[in-house]
């Protein structure tokens, strides 16, 4: 029996050793030469590989339902990206993701696991439908960066809880995060149906946001500017992680945490910014969808995003340049999914079936390859 | 609300029967956690498990048999993706976590293609009788107990009466010490000639099915019906018992019914309630969760070799 403690036997840590294995983190520990090319090649067979299967698998399943899965194929694509306004409906959908998905890998990169990005989300929702409430009427170069400022802090507040106690208790953040995602569900649940709500709508929805409050549109079709915001967030998490000392310790945390102390890294502080940090961008994301998308507080806010971004982040490799292609994938399959949802019948959350088999694959074949290294690792000594 | 009310024996009946699901999804978290094991797709295997239970009901309408076989289905579901977590997390040693949430939306998503297969496209969801109550002749006239205890289906007492083998299982037998051994130190399990790979996977098998059995008590007898929000998280609170009965059967039943107290509250004061709105009382599940991980955490006994994979050939 052990002491479920801070260094906890339930989070994934000290696998910095994988990451440079795999080529993945660029500059860091990378193979030099043709090895590298050779581990390059090996990634992307991975990546074709884990999408034809969930191909066949999805194929096999479309039929189940009767659908023929070329035509649903050829549907999903051009729903997505057959139009710039389908590119506009896809990029929108990405912004979550890819906030989400890079919240996730930042705080996995120190270690942590945040399964809390659909709690933050909706707390970045609640603050920013209150903040727009509050400033009603006010010109909107004062209330629209009040509001994502605001939506930001509310994503922060709901991570703040899971840090503190796993800083200062030692309770594993996998736990209260989870939990964390129901209480803001129904805090926003009782929000949009109680004080907030749209009488005329009789369901869980909000009155709109004033115009003020709305996010400025992007290509046409309901595009919003959104991905915009997101995609320079995203590059300077990269950079901070990659190319600054903070960034450094930051990764040395969650690369061999008892060295990292012994170095001089403060594990409790490393904890809360990993933590925190994820919340704060998660939180932009509710913004982002409530101030973009629904110019309202609603239920249905994030469809499991949460626990996508944590997919992403796995097959980005915890890096969040890397998220921004597989969340753009993602999008695709969500908004294409939706398409199929009004021609077939196929229900909305099927898309999951379909991610998570990508996901699966990768990492079998990962795995798979995995085992080869790992008893070269054990050869050489570790 | 008055004091007399949180006493109330329709609420403590409504307790023992929110309890069920809960009890049996933990109990076979339980058993995978003992061998070592970390599942993080329990709400979906639940789900799932729901889902299959679900659609036997729905297309065996009233023929005998039904019940029964609603419940092999919904053990099956829930196996076929257990079998997929022991072949990546035992037999390839893939890190669980990330294993786990990747079944956890596939079984979602699994659930709501099963249902859609079945049920097909509908205005309003259909709905399937739930399995009566019946009184136990005699004890059911009590006064208070009687209501409490004795006016409940037998799947109701089979469920609550499961923990007496998982606890036998896994404490007063050889079986069960060798499951244990796996989850505490595989390599001296695999030192004295156990087959250790072969153990967790009979151990995330057999915890799989009683996790996807768990899921067909929603339509058997609480909900009639299948929704993709049914279960509801349900399943991570079962993932929550176990650390709260720090991996011990005894004390999981304990949590179990507090929970489960908290949650009819919530059931039981929707409907009457003025003065409190109904998502707070839904929220309180999940607030005590969060304060008795913070009570419990710290000097929870968890199983030592927990979400760690065994590779008989690495050296420590």
């Amino acid at each position: 029996m052990t002491e479920l403690d801070a260094s906890g036997a339930l989070t994934p840590r000290g696998d910095a050793d994988v990451e440079a294995a795999s080529g993945a983190d660029g500059a860091l520990g990378a193979p030099p030469g043709a090895a590298r090319r050779q581990t390059v090649w090996a990634d992307v067979r991975i990546y074709l590989g884990a999408v034809v299967v969930a191909l066949v698998v999805n194929a096999v399943l479309l039929l189940a339902i009767g659908a023929d899965p070329l035509v649903a194929y050829r549907q999903i694509l051009s729903s997505s990206l057959g139009s710039v306004a389908a590119l506009a409906q896809t990029l929108n959908r990405m912004t979550p993701l890819l906030l989400g998905s890079a919240a996730v890998a930042f705080a996995m990169r120190a270690g942590y696991v945040n399964l809390g990005v659909d709690g933050q989300i909706y707390g970045g929702a609640i603050l920013a439908t209150g903040t727009a409430f509050a400033l009603y009427g006010l010109p909107a170069a004062v209330v629209l960066p009040a509001v994502l400022v605001a939506a930001i802090l509310g994503g922060g507040t709901v991570a703040l809880l899971p840090a503190v106690l796993r800083a200062r208790r030692g309770v594993n953040e996998l736990f209260t995060t989870v939990m964390l995602n129901f209480v803001a569900f129904y805090a926003a649940d009782y929000l949009s149906t109680g004080p907030w709500t749209d009488p005329v709508a009789g369901e869980a929805i909000s009155v709109p946001i004033g115009a003020e409050a709305r996010l400025p549109g992007f290509l046409t079709g309901g595009g919003h500017i959104g991905i915009l915001l997101a995609l320079p967030l995203v590059v300077a998490m990269a950079w901070w992680l990659r190319r600054t000392r903070a960034g450094f310790e930051f990764r040395a945390v969650g690369g061999n945490p008892r060295a990292a102390q012994f170095g001089g890294v403060s594990l409790v502080a490393t904890g809360v910014v990993a933590l925190v940090v994820s919340g704060l961008v998660a939180g932009l994301a509710g913004g982002i969808e409530v101030t973009g998308v629904h110019r309202r507080l609603i239920l249905g806010l994030t469809p499991n995003f949460g626990y996508m971004a944590v997919l992403i982040a796995v097959l980005a490799r915890r890096s969040p340049l890397g998220a921004i292609p597989a969340a753009f994938g993602f999008a695709v399959l969500i908004v294409g999914s939706d398409s199929l949802q009004r021609s077939v019948g196929l229900p909305a959350s099927a898309v999951f079936l379909f991610q998570a088999v990508v996901v699966l694959a990768v990492l079998y074949f990962e795995v798979r390859r995995g085992g080869v290294l790992a008893a070269v690792r054990g050869r050489v000594g570790r | 609300m008055t004091p007399t009310d949180l006493v109330d024996a329709n609420l403590l009946r409504t307790m023992i029967v929110v309890a069920t699901p809960l009890l049996v999804a933990a109990l076979g978290e339980l058993v995978l956690e003992r061998a070592g094991i970390l599942n993080l797709a329990i709400e979906g295997m639940v789900t799932l498990g729901a889902a299959a239970a679900f659609v036997v009901l729905f297309a065996m309408a009233g023929l005998t048999g039904g019940v029964a076989l609603s419940l092999l289905s919904a053990a099956t579901a829930a196996t076929v993706v257990g079998l997929v977590l022991a072949y990546l997390c035992v037999g390839l040693r893939a890190n669980q976590i990330t294993v786990g949430l990747g079944l956890l939306i596939f079984s979602l998503g699994a659930a709501s293609l099963l249902y859609r297969a079945v049920v097909g496209v509908t205005t309003s969801p259909p709905r399937v009788p739930t399995l009566t109550p019946e009184a136990v002749p005699g004890l059911a006239e009590i006064p208070y107990l009687g209501t409490v205890l004795f006016r409940h289906n037998l799947f109701v007492y089979a469920a609550l009466l499961l923990v007496v083998p998982v606890w036998w299982l896994l404490f007063r037998t050889p079986l069960g010490l060798r499951i244990r051994a796996t989850g505490e130190n595989p390599k001296s399990a695999d030192s004295l000639g156990l087959p250790v790979q072969r153990i967790r996977y009979g151990a995330v098998l057999a915890g799989s099915a009683l996790i996807g059995l768990a899921g067909a008590f929603f339509p058997l007898v609480l909900t009639g019906g299948w929704s993709e929000s049914t279960v509801g998280g349900r399943g991570w609170l079962a993932l929550m018992l176990v650390i709260f009965g720090r991996w011990r059967p005894w004390q999981v039943v304990a949590g179990a019914l507090l929970f489960a107290y908290v949650d009819a509250v919530g059931f039981v004061f929707a409907a009457t309630s003025r003065l409190i709105p109904v998502q707070f009382l839904q929220m309180l599940p999940y607030v005590l969760a969060i304060a008795v991980l913070v009570q419990v955490y710290q000097r929870a006994q968890a199983p030592a070799a927990l979400a760690k994979p065994y590779d008989r050939e690495a050296r420590y």
